[in-house]
């Protein structure tokens, strides 16, 4: 199997065969590092570039992220053999009293793919559980999911409460959802904003530790 | 000329004062009357007086018994939450295996709870002010309530992985939606509202599988029990609009995201376009002139039966003088 060939199957998104594809790269001695830039990562960026151009939709893309997902999952015990390194750590959620999870969930697997160890907080995160997070696991960079008018404020209400803690300065916060934007980010101090998941890992890897 | 009037007449094409208000109302109407969020989406008293307040107030031109997503799913037994002063809550899936599908029991909306309660709702509309308003109606389209029963994230990989088990979830829906709607119309309902946004996310083709022919097979269910249908799909449907039009839908809400001109050409001699302007930027956060002037705009894009909303729900903390500036705009548009 070719490389393109695997990249084919992960914007198809079969999951299955991918994993036997990057096995089979393994074998014929591919190094990790190629498998996941010159193959995963290429590929989800073109999934990414295919739905910012509505050529595919939301179900398409979780189907590649899946793939991608299988695929990594082989390589994973090798990643950590070879100590390689992450990008970096980031954590990611939704914000209080907002639900919506799926653009999050999608941002989370494409930086996983990329090369980020994701911790993903999940759903109705409070201000003060993303403080904790950023205590305890010492991201490089956290990014807020909003959905919601009402509840995009919470973002605001995040960056506050570390920059009282005293700990604005260590910890990158990324801000994305429907109705957030550019002009929004930067009013309320945000580091960085994405419209989308492809664009995100961009943004993210100016982060990179 | 009264609301009532004034609907029939603008999609029939007719001329009208003004074109009707159709802006959707849920949150914003007990925080206008000063009662808790829980109340209206519980008591159906409060639902209908504080929409009354709402149209009267600011000239709105249906009376509408939409007011969040989960009637259907608490009446199927799922599990939602009433925060005092919060929308409601829905965060456990019912289904969470197709192996749970046999125990999904369609309610009877008759002996339900919340659906029962809706019902009541369209009742004391009708004996309230059933000869001036068009009294809409509201149930989720059947793609959207499978959605809300076993989560998005689920659906969204099952259109792939489980076609067959999501088609018999989707008739169960369908099912539940279709008697939920015939019990509203019989209760005086001149019109149903379906909410289908999840929809907006599949592409063409998927939405010609799962998501159009329920909406199509529901429709027809209301228009033989003598009501008509407004399809409502928030989020950008510029893909979808041309299988949309094939709904059977008598009123098809466009969100702002799409060009209104284009929606307007693509239902015309189909359906009457309802939009489109943003509700948050604009409605929201606008100023009156803002408003006025996106109001005219969707005016002039539209044509002799087009109809007038922001692309979804009027915002909670929406400034009273922006709701007024969109009744103010339609008043004073200059060539109807
Ligand atoms: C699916 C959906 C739901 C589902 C959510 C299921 C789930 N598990 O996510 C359910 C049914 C539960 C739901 C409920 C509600 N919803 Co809703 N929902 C939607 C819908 C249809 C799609 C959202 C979506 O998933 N988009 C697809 C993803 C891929 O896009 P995305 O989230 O924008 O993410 C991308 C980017 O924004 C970016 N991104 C996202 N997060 C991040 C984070 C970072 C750090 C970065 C860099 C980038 C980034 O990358 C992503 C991938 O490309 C939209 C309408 C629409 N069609 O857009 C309404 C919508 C978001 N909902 C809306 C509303 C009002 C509600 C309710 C309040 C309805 C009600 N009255 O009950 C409730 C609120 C529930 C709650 N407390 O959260 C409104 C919000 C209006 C507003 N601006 O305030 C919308 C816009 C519909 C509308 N037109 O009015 N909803």
């Amino acid at each position: 199997m070719r490389a393109n060939e695997i990249k084919d199957l992960i914007i198809k998104g079969d999951a299955a065969g991918t994993a036997w594809g990057v096995e089979e790269m393994l074998a014929a001695g591919l190094a990790v590092d190629d498998i996941i830039q010159g193959i995963l990562v290429s590929a989800m960026n073109v999934v990414g570039e295919r739905f910012r151009e509505g050529q595919i939709f939301v179900p398409e893309m979780l189907i590649a992220a899946r793939a991608m997902k299988a695929g990594l999952k082989i390589l994973e015990p090798l990643i950590l053999q070879a100590g390689r390194k992450y990008l970096g750590k980031v954590v990611i959620g939704t914000v209080k009293g907002d639900l919506h999870d799926i653009g999050k969930n999608l941002v989370g697997t494409m930086l996983q793919g990329a090369g980020w160890d994701v911790v993903d907080l999940g759903v109705d995160v409070a201000p003060e559980k993303f403080l904790k997070a950023v205590k305890e696991q010492k991201p490089a960079a956290i990014g807020l999911s909003a959905l919601l008018s009402t509840t995009m404020g919470s973002m605001k209400t995040v960056l506050g409460l570390l920059e009282q803690e005293g700990l604005r300065s260590q910890v990158k916060v990324l801000v994305g959802g429907a109705p957030v934007s550019e002009k929004y980010a930067t009013e309320i101090g945000a580091d960085g904003y994405a419209p989308d998941a492809g664009t995100a890992v961009h943004v993210f890897a100016r982060y990179a530790s | 000329m009264n609301s009532k009037e004034r609907l029939t007449r603008r999609l029939a094409g007719k001329p009208v004062d003004r074109a009707p208000n159709c802006n959707l109302i849920m949150a914003f109407a007990p925080l206008y009357i000063g009662k808790p969020q829980s109340q209206f989406y519980l008591d159906y008293k409060v639902l209908v007086e504080s929409n009354l307040r709402v149209a009267k107030d600011f000239d709105l031109d249906i009376l509408g018994a939409i007011s969040d997503p989960f009637r259907e799913v608490f009446d199927f037994g799922g599990k939602v939450e009433f925060p005092e002063d919060d929308i409601p809550l829905c965060s456990d899936n019912l289904l969470k295996s197709y192996e749970d599908l046999p125990k999904l029991q369609i309610f009877d909306p008759y002996r339900s709870t919340r659906m029962q309660d809706r019902i009541q709702g369209i009742e004391l509309y009708k004996r309230e002010a059933g000869s001036e308003y068009p009294i809409m109606g509201w149930v989720e389209a059947p793609f959207a309530e499978a959605v809300d029963l076993r989560g998005m994230n689920e659906i969204m990989l099952d259109v792939y992985d489980h076609p067959e088990k999501l088609h018999q979830l989707l008739e169960i829906c369908l099912e539940a939606e279709i008697r939920s709607a015939v019990a509203q119309i019989k209760a005086g309902a001149d019109l149903i509202g379906m909410g289908d946004a999840a929809a907006s996310l599949l592409g063409p083709d998927l939405f010609g599988a799962f998501a159009l022919p329920y909406e199509q097979r529901l429709i027809a269910a209301v228009h033989e029990a003598g009501a008509l249908a407004r399809l409502h799909i928030c989020g950008n449907t510029t893909a979808i609009l041309n299988l949309m039009k094939l709904s059977g839908a008598d009123i098809i809400d466009v969100d702002w995201k799409v060009n209104f001109k284009l929606a307007c050409e693509t239902y015309r001699g189909y359906a009457a376009a309802c939009g489109n302007f943003d509700p948050v930027a604009v409605v929201q956060q606008g100023t009156p002139a803002r408003i006025r002037e996106a109001v005219w705009k969707c005016l002039d894009a539209g044509d002799a039966n087009t109809l007038i909303m922001a692309g979804c729900e009027i915002p909670l903390s929406t400034p009273h003088e922006n709701l007024k500036a969109i009744a103010e705009a339609l008043r004073d548009y200059p060539r109807y």
